[in-house]
């Protein structure tokens, strides 16, 4: 049996609580495990982003909770629940992804250097992240010096590089062109299998959820759909 | 990387950056050279006061400056002065007889205090003869001899070489008066000062006061003013019985002038440094609002509140330092400048003289009050880091992402 990294129990959020009750998400059971490729979809307003920051301890529910690796995050308040986040979280935002001030490297050593890993590690890690993403000769390149593909790259590096326990995307490849987008599916693609690094995204994008191995599908802040884990193919993890 | 994050912040609007450094650097230069100039100005009426009116120290009888009695003297008064004369901190010193009295000349009179003077000591002690703008300093030859004021000249329609009456209270309280030929008219920054003193020799004032060979004050110019309060000890421990006082007991409202100066520079440069916060505030304000979802992106990513906090307050703090050096520069030139060539307001020399003060400000500054300028600069820019800072951390990282 696969170690269950992300636990949602009974999951609302409920907006105008008190005069007209609007359900962003109703009553959300969710179980992902380690190593899944999964996408949320959805039509807008359908609690997709919800669901990500209730998973990613960016919002509070109004009902239920959510367990990180058996920890019950809900509970966790101010910086306990931001020290969480930068220890086992990893985010990867739509746009304005990345700290404009910082260069490539320094970005994606970021969360690294907040956990005060020793200085050896960290560049290590930076170094070998930035061959897999093939963005070796950017390192010091500043985020508005390269392109919406490579400053996502950046950003799934970033993400990646403190080896959290799983990465939330939120519609990562939205503003991206198809190469671009088809790109940085295949690095993620690549690292969910040679790192078995869960991850989780948010979107409406066939692109992605067609690489997905499991999908779910939100409407009106319910899971309509789930489909179950399916192996990769030679397909998915295909270059284009 | 909280330093690296927020001294590039401040770059990445140059313009408003710019206008901030610039206002910065004006308003430091403004409170640096408005404090170096009222303390010159002050410091020039101190030094004027002490070497030319009051000297560090008095010794006088405990009872002389209540009633100005010329039966209060000082026994053995030219002992004490040759005594005090041999100390190794005094640059000068005299002794007078001090007297409050009437001048009188033939188109009217005023109350006076007459100082009668050892012309060689006095003029070691108060430059005396400096400040003659008319006639010449006491002749050792001639007897009777007066300088007054050219006030005083005017006021009583005198000139060189006319008489003027002198009366006063005698040692036995009877009234003794005396005519004096004008021998020079001086002139000092002060007017109030040169409207109520005028000198004689002391030795034609000897036998109408009734204490011949006799002071009745003796003032001592010290080497340093740094050894006042030790000088002043030293002697009050020698001669127990004299009344002794330093600069500030004797004019307690030059003394005030000082204190109230120092608080009212620190309330000028604080008005200037609290309109500058403002405009600091009103800039990083819209620098957090700006960065409302960067801000959420790094609580996101795990950047603790205190962090967070600390990253607006240094890059608060970078711009405000960005913006000292050259305030600081632009201060110091300034005032060498004008320490040299000094600031004329001779047009309201009238004015200033009234107070006493100089029409010619030399403006300087101590390493002490430069000291508590950066204070007050380190302070504000810590206040002004305080709001923007806490607006950042009511930031909500799910609510910041959307925008």
């Amino acid at each position: 049996m696969r170690e269950t990294v992300i636990d949602a129990h009974n999951l609302s959020k409920i907006y105008d609580e008190k005069t007209i009750p609007v359900y962003a998400l109703n009553k959300v059971h969710l179980h992902i495990s380690r190593g899944e490729f999964t996408a949320i979809k959805g039509p807008s307003g359908s609690g997709k982003t919800t669901l990500l920051n209730m998973i990613g301890g960016l919002d509070i529910p109004s009902e239920g909770f959510v367990e990180i690796n058996g920890t019950n995050i809900t509970n966790l308040k101010g910086n306990e629940l931001i020290d969480f986040r930068l220890n086992n979280i990893g985010f990867v935002f739509q746009s304005y992804n990345l700290i404009p001030v910082l260069t490539a490297k320094e970005n994606i050593e970021f969360i690294m250097l907040l956990q005060k890993r020793p200085k050896k590690e960290t560049d290590q890690r930076v170094l070998e992240l930035l061959k897999q993403i093939g963005l070796e000769d950017k390192v010091n390149k500043r985020p508005r010096e390269l392109s919406g593909g490579q400053q996502q790259r950046v950003a799934v590096a970033r993400a990646l590089a403190p080896k959290p326990q799983f990465i939330l995307a939120d519609e990562p490849t939205a503003n991206l062109d198809s190469v671009s987008a088809e790109k940085l599916l295949d690095m993620m693609l690549k690292l969910n299998q040679e790192e078995n690094m869960t991850f989780v995204f948010s979107t409406h994008d066939e692109r992605v959820i067609n690489r997905a191995r499991r999908v779910i599908t939100l409407e009106d802040g319910k899971i309509v759909s789930d489909t179950a884990p399916t192996p990769v193919t030679q397909e998915q993890t295909e270059t284009k | 990387m909280l330093i690296k994050i927020a001294s590039r912040n401040i770059w990445r609007s140059k313009k408003r950056s710019l206008i901030i450094i610039t206002a910065v650097t004006i308003g430091l230069w403004a409170g640096i050279f408005m404090m170096a100039f009222y303390n010159g100005m002050i410091e020039q009426r101190v030094n004027t006061a002490i070497t030319s009116e009051l000297s560090h120290i008095q010794l006088h009888h405990p009872e002389f400056r209540k009633e100005y009695e010329l039966k209060y003297h000082l026994p053995k008064g030219r002992k004490m002065l040759e005594f005090i004369s041999k100390d190794s901190t005094t640059k000068a010193i005299s002794g007078r007889i001090v007297i409050k009295g009437m001048i009188a000349s033939a188109s009217g009179s005023g109350g006076i205090t007459i100082n009668a003077v050892m012309p060689n000591e006095e003029q070691a002690l108060t430059n005396l003869k400096g400040k003659i703008i008319k006639g010449n300093y006491f002749n050792p030859q001639k007897a009777n001899e007066i300088i007054l004021s050219d006030k005083l000249r005017k006021k009583l329609n005198l000139n060189l070489n006319k008489k003027a009456i002198l009366t006063f209270q005698n040692k036995e309280g009877n009234l003794a008066s005396g005519a004096f030929r004008i021998t020079a008219i001086y002139k000092t920054v002060n007017t109030p000062y040169d409207d109520s003193n005028v000198f004689v020799k002391i030795t034609d004032i000897d036998s109408l006061s009734g204490i011949p060979n006799e002071i009745n004050e003796i003032a001592v110019l010290l080497k340093s003013s740094q050894i006042l309060d030790e000088s002043k000890k030293r002697l009050q421990q020698k001669f127990p019985k004299t009344e002794i006082q330093n600069w500030k007991e004797i004019s307690p409202e030059l003394g005030y002038t000082v204190a109230v100066g120092n608080q009212m520079v620190f309330i000028f440069m604080g008005i200037i440094l609290l309109a500058l916060a403002f405009g600091i505030v009103n800039t990083m304000m819209m620098a957090v609002l700006e960065r409302t979802r960067e801000i959420g992106m790094l609580l996101a990513l795990g950047m603790n509140k205190i962090k967070i906090f600390m990253m607006i307050v240094l890059e608060t703090f970078f711009l405000i330092l960005a913006g000292c050096p050259f305030g600081i520069l632009l201060a110091f030139a300034s005032i060498g400048i004008s320490q040299r060539t000094g600031i004329d307001f001779s047009e309201f020399s009238e004015v200033y003289s009234s107070f006493g003060y100089s029409s010619v400000i030399y403006p300087s500054l101590t390493a002490n009050q430069f000291g508590n300028i950066m204070l007050l600069v380190v302070i504000t820019a810590l206040f002004s880091a305080l709001f923007p800072a806490k607006r950042a951390l009511k930031l909500n990282p799910a609510e910041s992402l959307k925008k």
